[in-house]
């Protein structure tokens, strides 16, 4: 394997970029028609049109996308997260170019992508699911077969998307009068967002915490499950912050989580990296939810508490290597791994899309201190795609001071001209309930419907002081022009400060932004 | 220089002038004494003296000197609000040109009404549902209209009380950034 083509965009795609520049692998980019300037295709080696910006017309093309590949001489795809990472079809379709897919092969990924054909397999490899129907619901079912097969169930209840997953297809049912509606409803979602209108029910458990389970696979049959990620900070079904270890894991139910995992895997000869995930109640019970054939968005906390880098391990499995990472030390986190991710949201405003030219990005660094960033200063963030900017990292030897670090970096983090969800990220991690761990998938929705319209970033006195004075001296420079080249101090030049800023040229010193005289 | 400064719908008095350690800042009436390095075409390095002494030329030093970057983002259309960044932290502020401008528009009394009538796409998307009809009493933030874009779901709401006059669009159909979506009265 030499050169791999990255079938995706943003973050994910620089992510993978740097893997294969690590490993001397040629990294190919593709990109749509409003990406021709994005960060991957500039870092890449190679990068190929293929089309217009919607993704419909680009990223979801398989056959642009193989074609791409054919014409760079890759030999290999990488498809990331999102757009065709879960497509069967994708995956067959670059097998049969005779290309490796860096992923799961189609069968697996067509087998966990039905959830009733995945709850299934968790069920003979002898892990507990949520309860609920095991086939899909007849698209035929009198209402009175509905009612009755909810009751067998329990009320409060899901109806779930066969092919779902993002919280589309997804309705609560209360009650028995709720049932027919809120079916009809998760039916027709469904059909738009999936193309296959086919739902089950499932029990809605009570405040339950999402708790997932990274691995990899090879094509030897070993499986290796890691310590396990903690994702409970949801706000209508999208994660938002994810961490690792979870506090409400101890070292035996790690094990037992761990050890279920890697036996719904093995159940499917699975291969390349997955995730298991599972809902945990107040009990301690866990309950397998389903899996996710592809590397995950929240996969940089697992790295960070292992020490591993999961894209380089994709590629060295679909080269056909052995897995030889030592099992106990995957389970075993060394200290503590938190991860925000930063939308072009306006939290302020239900959390409604910010695109737009980004004007100013300046992203935090510094100890522990991780940003997974697809864009940039004078960059547009497009109305097409997931509006990710970033996802910000912090590890530290305890969650305290993950936290912390955390904190510290947001404050950092310097986005203008358009909206983001930092302010809100900010507030969030400043919660005693997140520090304390006191939080279940809906917590943050319900935190969200109590609280007041006030602004999440909310700016003290003292602070809109110094934003009046920073406007009002900007705006009389703007009038008096003058001496106010970048890196000089507004204020008469005195004779010594020339000298020495001669000196400086003289000897060759560079006069930059920021020097000070 | 006087400016007349809005924040938070407050408006103060700011006078800036130039002095030999760079600028005296009156806000208000309160005086601050603030070096000042540029650090790009939109940001700015300031050192701002805590002290503000009552009176005389120069302001009172208490040995404390604060330091704080400011970035300043302007809007696309000029005349609007202008976003400054206090380190990270935004604040919106209104400079006294800006605001005359709109007056003299005559939009000023336009936005704080109109506006909150009008349900307006801020974005290009899809129509997904249509959660009130026509003559429908509506409460203050109380959604209207799904819209989807950038793959999420976008629940545009009510910006007051009011009933509804007029529904524009209808569940499936795509609209651009700015399209009229629902009318309240």
């Amino acid at each position: 394997m030499k050169k791999i083509l990255i079938a995706n965009r943003g973050e994910i795609a620089v992510r993978i970029i740097r893997a294969c520049r690590e490993m001397g692998l040629s990294p190919v980019a593709v990109y749509s028609e409003c990406d021709r300037a994005a960060p991957h295709v500039r870092a890449a080696d190679e990068a190929y049109p293929i089309g217009p910006s919607a993704p419909r017309d680009s990223y979801l093309r398989a056959d642009k996308l193989v074609d791409a590949a054919r014409r760079s001489g890759a030999d290999a795809v990488h498809p990331g997260y999102g757009f065709l990472a879960e497509n069967a079809a994708f995956a067959a379709a670059v097998r049969d170019a005779g290309l490796t897919f860096i992923g799961p092969t189609p069968e697996a990924i067509a087998l966990m992508g039905s959830k009733t054909a995945a709850r299934a397999a968790a069920q003979r490899a002898g892990v507990p699911v949520v309860p609920g129907t095991a086939a899909p619901l007849a698209a035929t079912a009198a209402e009175s077969d509905l009612v009755r097969t909810a009751d067998g169930i329990g009320y409060p209840l899901l109806v779930k998307a066969v092919s779902g997953g993002g919280g589309k297809g997804m309705r609560t049912v209360a009650g028995p009068d709720d049932l027919s509606a809120a079916v009809a409803a998760a039916r027709s979602e469904a059909g738009t967002a999936f193309g296959d209108a086919a739902v089950y029910l499932e029990r809605q458990l009570v405040r339950p915490r999402h708790v997932e389970v990274q691995l990899l696979g090879d094509d030897h049959g070993t499986i290796v499950p890691f310590v396990e990620r903690e994702c409970s900070i949801q706000r209508r079904h999208q994660k938002l912050v994810e961490e690792s270890p979870s506090l409400a894991v101890s070292p035996a139910l790690r094990r037992a989580m761990t050890s279920a995992a890697a036996a719904v895997a093995r159940t499917v000869g699975y291969t390349s990296a997955g995730t298991i995930e599972f809902l945990l109640d107040g009990d301690g019970r866990f309950y397998f939810l389903e899996m996710n054939t592809r590397l995950q968005v929240e996969h940089p906390v697992t790295e960070m508490v292992t020490g591993l880098d999961l894209v380089r391990w994709q590629i060295r499995i679909a080269r056909g290597e052995r897995l030889d990472i030592d099992p106990d030390a995957a389970l075993a986190p060394a200290g503590h791994a938190i991860e925000c991710r930063v939308y072009a949201e306006d939290p302020d405003n239900n959390f409604l899309p910010s695109p737009g030219r980004i004007n100013q990005l300046r992203a935090p660094a510094g100890p522990g201190i991780r940003d997974e960033s697809g864009t940039g200063a004078g960059l547009d963030v497009p109305i097409y795609y997931d509006p990710l900017i970033s996802k910000l990292v912090a590890w530290a030897e305890d969650r305290p001071q993950a936290i912390a670090r955390l904190r510290r970096a947001l404050g950092e983090y310097l986005v203008t001209g358009i909206h983001t969800t930092l302010p809100f990220l900010g507030w969030l991690l400043a919660q005693p309930d997140f520090a304390a761990g006191r939080f279940h998938t809906t917590y943050l929705d319900d935190v969200l419907k109590t609280r007041s319209g006030r602004p999440f970033g909310e700016p003290g006195r003292e602070v809109e002081e110094v934003a009046i004075i920073g406007a009002a001296i900007q705006a009389s420079l703007a009038r008096g022009g003058a001496d106010d080249a970048p890196g000089t101090a507004l204020r008469p030049a005195d004779r010594w400060k020339t000298q020495a800023r001669l000196g400086a040229l003289r000897k060759g010193g560079r006069v930059g932004r920021g020097t000070r005289w | 220089m006087h400016y007349e400064v809005e924040v938070n719908g407050r408006p103060r008095q700011v006078d800036v002038t130039r002095t030999a350690d760079g600028f005296a800042v009156v806000v208000d009436g309160r005086r601050r004494q603030v070096d000042v390095a540029r650090i790009d075409a939109n940001t700015l390095s300031l050192l701002i003296d805590g002290a503000a002494a009552a009176g005389g030329d120069r302001p009172g030093r208490d040995g404390r000197c604060a330091s704080h970057e400011v970035a300043i983002s302007r809007p696309a259309a000029s005349g609007g609000p202008l976003t400054v960044f206090v380190g990270t932290a935004p604040v919106v502020v209104t400079l006294d040109g800006g605001r005359r401008r709109q007056a003299a528009l005559g939009h000023r009394a336009a936005i704080g009404s109109d506006a909150a009538l009008r349900v307006i796409a801020p974005m290009p998307g899809k129509v997904i549902r249509v959660l009130v009809a026509a003559g429908d009493a509506v409460r203050l933030r109380q959604p209207l209209v799904v819209v989807e874009a950038m793959k999420m779901e976008n629940e545009l709401r009510a910006g007051r009380d009011g009933h509804v006059a007029a529904i524009h669009v209808r569940e499936g159909v795509s609209v651009d950034a700015g399209t009229l979506l629902i009318e309240l009265k």
